[in-house]
């Protein structure tokens, strides 16, 4: 670290073996200046005590105190102050108040491959990144056998840089970072990127980190994530700290949060809803489609394995022979999950006929809901089956959308499958069995 | 201001790794790299004489020669292009290393330096290709214009060579350093407060370019009453000092040199103090 950037803010010290915290925030806030013009800056710049910018607090009366050898993960929604809290402490932005104590060498891997120069070969970029993390000289020429075999990149070590993958790069990126052998390591969802084999790799080194004793800090979203690598948790919201404790004690907090969240969002999205198709001949119209979840309430987001019911309100504007209701469920990226109508069943419901004037509900429920985790959308169909081909009375494409949360992440995937897992073995002296069925 | 100096030595690895890295990319990315950076100049010469000489039929003073004015325009165009090339990119310089600002603890105060210190390691094939072309025309080839010049009765001014002089040449690329690191500091930090200024800066600098003697002589100037705007020109007063060292091997005149260099201490201190005291700021603002 340069002496200039060792100057930090005046309640500030970044300060070697002072105190037994490796991280130690009291009332740490950074505040980000919003300007209207970008002429204003200049403004400011020129004119001592004008004032021309807001203020908009990214970070605000953050207290931190985490203990050397600790694996902390800081979760919350996007726009939290996740991101800005670990700039801080990293000592990219300086606080704009409060006190911030770091005790130790820091590495952060907020962004893999920073610095990078794409016409230069894997090998130059190497040594070049490392002295950007602030490696000495005998050091990277020490651990560049090491950062080149965990790259896996092969004889492409020596060819462009520009003329890699997209997870080339970042496997490259991350060998160099994962060299650098600091006391706290931050790190910024950079292990959501590469393909499985090399995630599990990255997980390996962050084991190692944890067993060596040093301090790991880790933002995500992903709760499931922050669950299996941390003992303590650190939600954030709105750019404070919310809570704080065991992984358990905080899950419940950001589940119940994701819950009011994720149904402002999602209403805010459903108003809005009427750019996505809607066409049929209309004697029927599909005036409302709710969702209601555990405890009978209207929501839009669920936990896997909680009660899940689709309610579709009707009126007749005119009469309709055999009109059947169906209902398409999609995830997010239009992967097409499910379709059920009440009348392509064996035993199916057949509605005769349904008067002008006449008004109804139509449900669709399922006792236990099977996603795992994501955004889904229901498509609505309400069909005309009195004539050989079916023709659509009133179709709503993206009618609703919905968010399923899972704090366990137990499986991975989409759709949840009631598994058992059966293991067994055996040698001269012995036979064992296992079973789990849960 | 001592803060820079220590900051700069205590990461001249990185510093070095970055102007190797700059000197490669000019020279690795096309298959030919070092090869034009050689060549560049040359063409620059003769296209220089061809144009100034045979189209404009430029007259600089009485008594020079093609080969003298084109290397005059030759090593004006050397010096100015390496200050304009590090003044244009050190302005966009945190722009474009943003994601080492806003990602990575990093000694921002280099990435001015190592443009410069690039620039002026290129500049050194011009000035070599120059100083090749002075020892040609001076020693080598048979004398053309200037002995018919002197037939006629017209005094000889100053011929070219090279001289003892020359070792005077690092001391005006370190001046040089010093006044384009002053610059290139304050502008380096506002950009980042007005983005506008990259590209005022193009358009300054070509002003800028036109206004210095490189093109024609600075006696025109000074014949149309117009002296002061060489006397607030700087770079005027580095470029004839160039001139006076490599073209004509004469000592630069002690006095201009003296101003240049306190000009250049004093634009570097403002620069180098404004660019520190907005550092800090520099991940805020980008």
């Amino acid at each position: 670290m340069s002496p200039a950037s060792l100057t930090a803010a005046q309640t500030t010290s970044r300060a070697h073996g002072a105190g037994s915290s490796a991280i130690l925030c009291r009332g740490l806030g950074k505040a980000y200046r919003m300007y209207q013009k970008p002429i204003h800056r200049v403004w400011e710049l020129l004119v001592p005590g004008l004032r021309k910018h807001t203020d908009f607090w990214a970070v605000r009366n953050v207290y931190l105190d985490i203990p050397p050898g600790s694996t902390v993960g800081i979760i919350g929604e996007n726009g939290a102050g996740k991101s800005s809290l670990l700039k801080l402490l990293t000592g990219i932005t300086r606080p704009t108040e409060g006190e911030l104590h770091v005790n130790g060498r820091v590495a952060s891997l907020l962004e893999l491959g920073a610095g990078f120069h794409p016409e230069f070969s894997g090998r130059d970029n190497i040594y070049l990144n490392c002295s950007i993390l602030g490696m000495r000289p005998d050091e990277i020429d020490e651990r560049f056998p090491k950062i080149v075999e965990f790259s896996e990149l092969g004889d492409f070590i020596d060819r462009p840089v520009k003329t890699y993958s997209s997870g080339m790069y970042v496997r490259l990126g991350f060998s160099v970072a994962a060299s650098v052998d600091p006391d706290i390591l931050m790190i910024d969802e950079a292990l959501s990127v590469g393909d499985e084999h090399f995630r599990g790799k990255c997980i390996n080194r962050l084991n190692e980190f944890r067993e060596k004793g040093k301090t790991i800090l880790f933002v995500s979203h992903d709760m499931g994530a922050v669950k299996s690598m941390c003992e303590h948790v650190v939600l954030m919201d709105k750019g404070e700290v919310v809570g704080q404790g065991t992984a358990e004690k905080v899950a419940d907090e950001y589940l119940k949060r994701a819950h009011t969240r994720g149904n402002e969002r999602l209403s805010a999205l459903n108003r809005g809803g009427s750019t996505y198709p809607r066409w049929g001949s209309g004697e029927i119209e599909v005036h409302t489609v709710e969702l209601v979840g555990a405890k009978n309430q209207v929501t839009h987001v669920f936990r896997t394995g909680d009660p899940f019911l689709v309610r579709m309100r009707f009126k007749a504007h005119q009469g309709a022979k055999k009109p059947v209701f169906g209902l398409g469920i999609y995830r997010s990226d239009g992967t097409y999950v499910n379709g059920t109508n009440h009348d392509w069943r064996r035993e199916p419901i057949v509605l005769d006929e349904i008067r002008a004037g006449e008004e109804g509900v139509a449900e669709l429920s399922v006792p236990e809901l099977p996603l795992l985790v994501g955004q889904y959308y229901l498509t609505s169909y309400l069909y005309d089956h009195s004539k050989p081909a079916p023709t659509p009375i009133d179709q709503q494409e993206h009618v609703v959308t919905f968010e399923v949360i899972d704090a366990d992440r137990q499986q991975h995937g989409m759709i949840y499958m009631p598994t058992e897992w059966r293991v067994k073995w055996s040698g001269p002296d012995r036979k064992e069995e296992r079973e789990s069925r849960a | 201001m001592f803060a820079i100096f220590s900051s700069l030595s205590h990461h001249r690895r990185l510093l070095r790794d970055f102007v190797l890295r700059d000197l490669r990319a000019r020279y690795v990315g096309s298959s030919m790299g070092f090869f034009w950076s050689v060549i560049f100049p040359v063409v620059n010469l003769f296209v220089y004489m061809f144009v100034f000489q045979v189209v404009l039929e430029t007259r600089w003073t009485p008594g020079q020669t093609p080969s003298e004015v084109a290397l005059l325009m030759l090593s004006g165009i050397i010096v100015w292009q390496c200050f304009a090339e590090t003044i244009s990119r050190c302005t966009n310089t945190l722009a474009e290393n943003q994601n080492l600002i806003q990602k990575v603890v990093f000694p921002a105060e280099i990435l001015p330096v190592y443009l410069t210190i690039s620039a002026l390691i290129n500049m050194l094939i011009g000035v070599a290709i120059a100083a090749i072309g002075v020892a040609w025309f001076a020693y080598g080839a048979e004398p053309d214009v200037v002995a018919s010049a002197g037939e006629t009765g017209q005094t000889i001014m100053r011929p070219i060579g090279l001289g003892p002089s020359l070792v005077t040449l690092p001391i005006l690329m370190v001046l040089q350093a010093i006044f384009t690191l002053g610059l290139g500091y304050f502008l380096a930090a506002f950009n980042l407060f007005l983005r506008d200024v990259y590209h005022v800066i193009g358009v300054a600098m070509s002003v800028w370019m036109f206004m210095t003697p490189i093109f024609y002589p600075a006696e025109m100037v000074k014949k149309a009453g117009l002296s002061w705007v060489l006397q607030i020109n700087p770079m005027y007063w580095l470029i004839d000092s160039y001139r006076k060292v490599l073209i004509y091997g004469v000592w630069p005149q002690p006095l201009t040199l003296g101003v240049f260099a306190a000009v250049a201490v004093v634009a570097f201190l403002l620069g180098s103090r404004f660019f520190l005291a907005q550092k800090a700021r520099f991940p805020d603002l980008l």
